[in-house]
């Protein structure tokens, strides 16, 4: 079974440390606990960023640290060679946060990933976290709180503004994955019921989903072939957007009845999931039953 | 994008699939007609053209003229027709139907392939639809759909065969989404033609796809909001062009959110907008060319800024904010601020010296907008 959960000791490289993003979000992740060992960019005349140490390649990083996950912020044309270089290397885990990687790469990423049974988180994640002990890519602090909540979200920011409002309110999350939104994925939400499943943190999920694709529609089967006995929520984006235009996400493209919003909360609804029309009715919908 | 039938066409003819005459016609730009009689097709990227009477024939020039007449400027689904396409009608085949798609749990491509076609594929029985998934390289797909269409006999199965193998091609050089022809016409020799196509692309792959990128500039406005994003690198939609309440938001998906729950709640939307605050870069171009986008809107009253900022500072975000609504002064509507995160009181500081209340409750600011809204009549 596949598990993104990590710990304090987890090691963590970042390949693309020496961007913008990569050292922006190394400094964020290190000062939130996040073991980062090792950071991977071009060889100039620094040896360590935010004080982590440098190398010119995954291999070497991956030798000298003894590193099993890496965050890589490189651009969407770079992503697909990157994510080649971290699975040669013997990388177990891979984020991806960068968005706008094209679809078909994502297709081979997938398949690279798949078959060399690596967990790939993204892309066009905000990354994942286990609330008040470690995360891997932009998740805010302030959306974080340790509980009971599992949480899987295509979005960023709704599934920010869900924890924050959540955590006001009492609630906190246990394992907290951002899946992504783009129609192709690595993990989508229903790779992760079985480790929902049986992680001793969660006692209830909620996925924060979004029009297009069918993820959700496949979450809702993947619920009941493995007889998921804990509470689950859906907040779904997208009611009343309109046909034939990618809202932000690349994913989030309805044609015809295809990923249209009905058929996902149908299907969810029909698995046993509560689903919400607002932020606030999910926030007092899941308070009342965990709290 | 969602092609226009049209352009969906033109790409797969750069495949060597075989299409009736046709040609395309605007309010001003009516080029020669191809040999009739003649169907006239609305093109907008939305399905059931042919129920929403955008869909019609035509036996004479003059016939042509009525109809494009007719269906040029409706709206459907949100959409104005701007362009019909003018094809030669085909007569004396039978219909097929053909489609390759995305297929994310298994990171392949699946092939859905009939011997009828013409209608709604949920519409046909599903002993009726030969499907399989394959990996995504031409050879494969290639030899996968002739696999398909060999179970199917007689000139149709040839004709699949054909079709698919062109199909595999155009899929995967094109890095398709989805591509969809229903009708597949089948002649009783084996020869064929793409009645229709659905054509999605992929955005993100556009910079590498120039004859895709260079539909962009084509037909007034189709796909506006891939031009947005090419050019300024945020995605805007106009979700109803008599929205009463423009949106400066970020996050697709917070985005998309607070429009469900305000339409929900009786309020109009005008906009749909992911800014991107991580993207501006201490500059207020961005900002300032949304303004100016909002401020198309007729009957736009009130502006509403909603941002969560995880990593974003706020106080530098409204500071640009203050200053790109100085550079629109055309703007002139009320404006209500909801902001939560990362510098927030400093945020608070710069707003109030421009006149402008920040909420950190979304509730609290919505009850300003609709003040706003009532006050505005």
């Amino acid at each position: 079974m596949i598990s993104p959960r990590i710990d304090r000791n987890t090691k963590v490289i970042l390949q693309g440390i020496s961007g913008r993003a990569g050292r922006l979000h190394s400094r964020l992740m290190k000062a939130y606990g996040t073991n980062l060992v090792g950071g991977v960019a071009p060889a100039k005349d620094v040896n360590e960023i935010n004080g982590i140490p440098l190398f010119p390649d995954c291999a070497s990083a991956v030798k000298a640290t003894g590193a099993t996950v890496s965050v890589v912020l490189v651009g969407a044309y770079d992503l697909l060679a990157a994510m080649r270089e971290a699975v040669a290397a013997g990388i177990k885990m891979i984020v991806t946060p960068t968005e706008g990687m094209p679809v078909h790469d994502a297709l081979q990423a997938k398949r690279l990933t798949r078959d060399a049974g690596v967990l790939w988180i993204g892309g066009s994640t905000p990354g994942m976290a286990v609330a008040e002990v470690a995360k891997l890519g932009f998740l805010p602090d302030v959306s974080l709180k340790s509980g009971p909540l599992g949480l899987m979200s295509k979005s960023g920011t709704l599934s920010y503004e869900s924890g924050y409002r959540l955590a006001l309110r009492g609630v906190g999350t246990s394992v907290w994955v951002g899946v992504g939104g783009d129609p192709v994925k690595g993990a989508r939400y229903s790779d992760l019921v079985p480790f929902y499943a049986q992680d001793a943190q969660t006692k209830a999920l909620l996925i924060i989903g979004e029009i297009g694709g069918r993820d959700e529609e496949d979450f809702a089967e993947a619920l009941q072939a493995q007889q998921f006995s804990k509470p689950v929520f859906a907040l779904i984006a997208g009611r009343t957007a309109p046909e034939g235009v990618a809202m932000g996400h690349a994913g989030a493209l309805t044609y015809g009845s295809h990923g249209g919003y009905a058929a996902k909360r149908a299907a969810l609804e029909a698995a046993g999931v509560t689903v919400y029309d607002t932020l606030n009715a999910m926030v007092e919908g899941v308070a009342a039953r965990l709290l | 994008m969602y092609l226009l039938e049209h352009d969906g066409k033109a790409l797969l003819a750069r495949h060597g699939i075989p299409l009736p005459a046709g040609c395309l016609h605007t309010a001003d730009h009516k080029p020669a007609l191809p040999p009739g009689p003649w169907v006239v097709k609305a093109q907008i990227t939305a399905g059931g053209r042919g129920k929403a009477g955008l869909i019609k024939t035509a036996d004479s020039a003059a016939e042509v003229a009525a109809r494009s007449a007719e269906i040029l400027g409706k709206s459907a689904k949100g959409r104005t027709v701007r362009a019909v396409r003018i094809e030669q009608q085909v007569h004396g085949a039978s219909e097929a139907y053909l489609s390759m798609m995305l297929d994310p749990a298994e990171a392949g491509v699946r092939i859905i392939m009939a011997a009828s076609g013409g209608m709604d594929i949920e519409a046909l029985p599903r002993e009726a639809l030969k499907t399989a998934t394959a990996a995504p390289d031409v050879a494969t797909l290639a030899a996968t759909a002739e696999k398909l269409a060999a179970t199917i006999p007689g000139a149709t199965g040839k004709a699949l065969a054909e079709a698919g193998r062109k199909m595999a091609a155009a899929f995967i050089a094109e890095e398709a989404l989805l591509i969809e022809i229903n009708p597949l016409f089948v002649r009783g020799d084996g020869s064929w033609l793409a009645g229709d196509a659905k054509f999605v692309t992929d955005d993100s792959a556009l910079p590498r796809q120039d004859a895709q990128h260079a539909l962009l500039a084509d037909v007034g406005g189709a796909y506006g909001e891939t031009v947005l994003k090419d050019a300024h690198g945020c995605d805007y939609v106009v979700v109803d062009p008599e929205g009463e309440i423009a949106l400066l938001t970020t996050g697709a998906g917070l985005s998309m959110m607070l429009i469900d729950e305000m339409r929900g709640a009786g309020l109009k939307p005008y906009n749909f907008l992911d800014i991107r605050t991580g993207g501006l870069r201490g500059e207020t171009r961005r900002l300032v060319n949304v303004l100016k986008w909002m401020r198309t809107g007729k009957n736009v009253k009130v502006l509403l800024i909603n941002i969560f900022a995880g990593i974003t500072e706020l106080g530098e975000f409204s500071r640009l904010l203050v200053s790109a609504l100085n550079d629109v002064p055309e703007f002139q509507v009320p404006v209500v601020a909801r902001l939560v995160g990362n510098g927030m009181e400093a945020a608070r500081g710069v707003l109030a010296e421009a006149g402008i209340t920040l909420h950190s409750d979304l509730d609290e600011a919505l009850v300003e907008v609709r003040k706003h809204l009532q006050g505005a009549q």
